[in-house]
């Protein structure tokens, strides 16, 4: 990547150059939330600029974020000689987002691409590391009722920066697929 | 360079504006220019909000014995309007006019205006705006070397901010272009904007530069002075700053302006007092948290830098 493309993303994210890797991450959750929700700073201008602006907002965002995380996560895999499995490792690409279906493993692939691991999920939301599991892993038949897992769905999306109402849409209709699916057997 | 020359150039226009009235405009500029002052800058304030003129009463000036209105009556030059304020090295045009609003200032008059103003002699000259988006206040702002948008957490306050910067924007291009015989094009885009698939001043200058590749470096050059420096007044909570970020990451990426977010000013009820007993607040509180976020805001204004968002997520 070119030294124009690096300044480039830096610039989207609203960054300076020098900006570390933790300033990535959480500019980029920031962005994300910002546009992928609603907020009173967006409002008054949704009717003169189309949803399409948004999304190619959203799209420059996830695409600066992937951009600087490599570059950053290389920096640091050099800096340490050998430094081997050093957050080498490469998140599986997630789809265009508007095209997202936000199942269980979905879940946990945003949860793991912003590097918050369970702990702190457990830490920010107070949900037990067992239930994340069994909610990322769609055990279903071990998740709370609809009205619980539906708080903690709300919530795990706005730690994320996701909108909540589409993760619990979402989310629920594979749940109720899944029960549809058990009363037919 | 002394600590006064890093403070800015001699000369320095700074506006602010920002659209609602009771976003804390006025307190804003007198609290800038007296910090300025104070760190021994040479300041003359302007009063431009013509109709509502009131930035004396910060300065427990009742009447003031001159003001832009011999300008505009009787010819009088701007440099003899100033009068003096408690305050050493600065001084305050009013702005005390009964007999005129924005909109009857005739052109003639506001072009000698403009001229007399940055002939001023003073390091920094500092001019209130009024409220709302007239063509003459955007000017106002448009001559500035240093764009000022105060703005309040509400959605009101936000929304008129936006319309003052698009049509601000808007006006700077036609202004831009018409030095080179070539403002008729932009309007006649932007009234036939629909033809045009331009929906918003963003769209109409990205239509202009690809449409017509030699306009794309006179706007580029003519709008590099287009710069915000934002300021978020009566904040009450951490979520309010985070707000500010967010304000100025639409405005950058909506608008395609670049933008500061200068600094915030928590809401502070030794704000309204001090006006009250009309005492300079940064003479009379200078301990105080808010005189800090003043002083933050002001040195952040200078070097073009964005405050520190507190509590961004760990
Ligand atoms: N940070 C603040 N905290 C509390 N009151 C404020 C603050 N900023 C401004 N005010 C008060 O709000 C009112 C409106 O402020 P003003 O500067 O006159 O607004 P504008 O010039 O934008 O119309 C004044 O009474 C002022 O004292
Ligand atoms: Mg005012």
């Amino acid at each position: 990547m070119t030294r124009t493309d690096l300044r480039k993303s830096y610039e989207i994210l609203e960054l300076p150059d020098s900006a570390s890797l933790r300033e990535v991450q959480n500019a980029y959750l920031r962005l994300r939330k910002l546009y992928a929700g609603s907020s009173v700073a967006l409002a008054p201008l949704e009717e003169e600029f189309s949803e399409n602006t948004r999304r190619k907002i959203l799209q420059q965002v996830e695409d600066a974020y992937d951009k600087l995380r490599s570059a950053l996560n290389g920096e640091r895999t050099n800096a340490k000689a050998g430094g081997a499995g050093e957050r080498g490792d490469t998140v599986p690409e997630l789809d265009r987002l508007e095209e997202i279906v936000y199942s269980g493993p979905v879940l946990r692939k945003i949860r793991e691409r912003v590097n918050l691991n369970e702990n702190a999920v457990f830490q920010e939301l107070k949900i037990r590391t067992e239930l994340l599991r069994a909610l990322e892993e769609e055990r279903f038949e071990v998740l709370p009722q609809v009205v619980y897992l539906k708080g903690h769905l709300q919530s795990i999306a706005r730690l994320l920066g996701l909108q909540p109402d589409r993760v619990v849409e979402d989310y629920l209709r594979r749940y109720r697929d899944w029960k549809d699916d058990r009363g037919k057997e | 360079m002394t600590q006064t020359e890093k403070l800015g150039k001699e000369g320095e226009i700074w506006a602010v504006g920002g659209g609602k009235g009771g976003t804390g405009k006025t307190f804003i500029t007198s609290s800038i220019g007296t910090y300025l002052a104070q760190k021994g800058r040479r300041v003359i304030l302007v009063d431009m909000d013509i109709g509502g003129a009131n930035l004396h009463s910060f300065f427990g000036i009742d009447r003031p014995a001159r003001s832009l209105t011999s300008f505009f009556e009787t010819g009088a030059a701007l440099s003899d309007l100033a009068v003096r304020t408690e305050i050493e090295s600065m001084s305050l045009i009013t702005g005390d006019i009964h007999s005129l609003s924005a909109e009857n200032i005739k052109f003639s008059q506001k072009l000698k205006l403009f001229r007399q103003i940055m002939k001023l002699n003073a390091q920094n000259v500092i001019i209130d705006l009024g409220a709302g988006s007239h063509g003459n206040t955007l000017d106002t702002f448009l001559i500035a070397d240093r764009m000022i948008i105060v703005i309040a957490p509400e959605i009101i306050a936000i929304e008129n901010m936006y319309h003052f910067v698009k049509a601000a924007l808007f006006r700077q291009v036609k202004k831009s272009l018409k030095e080179y015989g070539l403002k008729e094009i932009v309007q006649h885009v932007w009234d036939r904007r629909e033809r045009y698939g331009v929906k918003n001043v963003k769209d109409l200058i990205d239509y202009l530069k690809d449409a017509y590749p030699y306009f794309g470096a006179i706007l580029d050059r003519e709008l590099g002075h287009f710069r915000l420096h934002l300021v978020l007044n009566m904040v009450r909570s951490g979520q309010d700053i985070q707000l500010g970020a967010a304000i100025k990451s639409v405005l950058m990426k909506y608008l395609g302006v670049p933008v500061h977010f200068s600094g915030y000013v928590m809401y502070d009820d030794t704000v309204w007092r001090s006006v009250r007993d009309r005492k300079p607040f940064m003479r009379n509180y200078l301990s105080t948290g808010t005189a800090k976020e003043i002083e933050t805001l002001v040195e952040n204004i200078v070097l073009a830098r964005d405050v520190t968002v507190p509590g961004g997520m760990s």
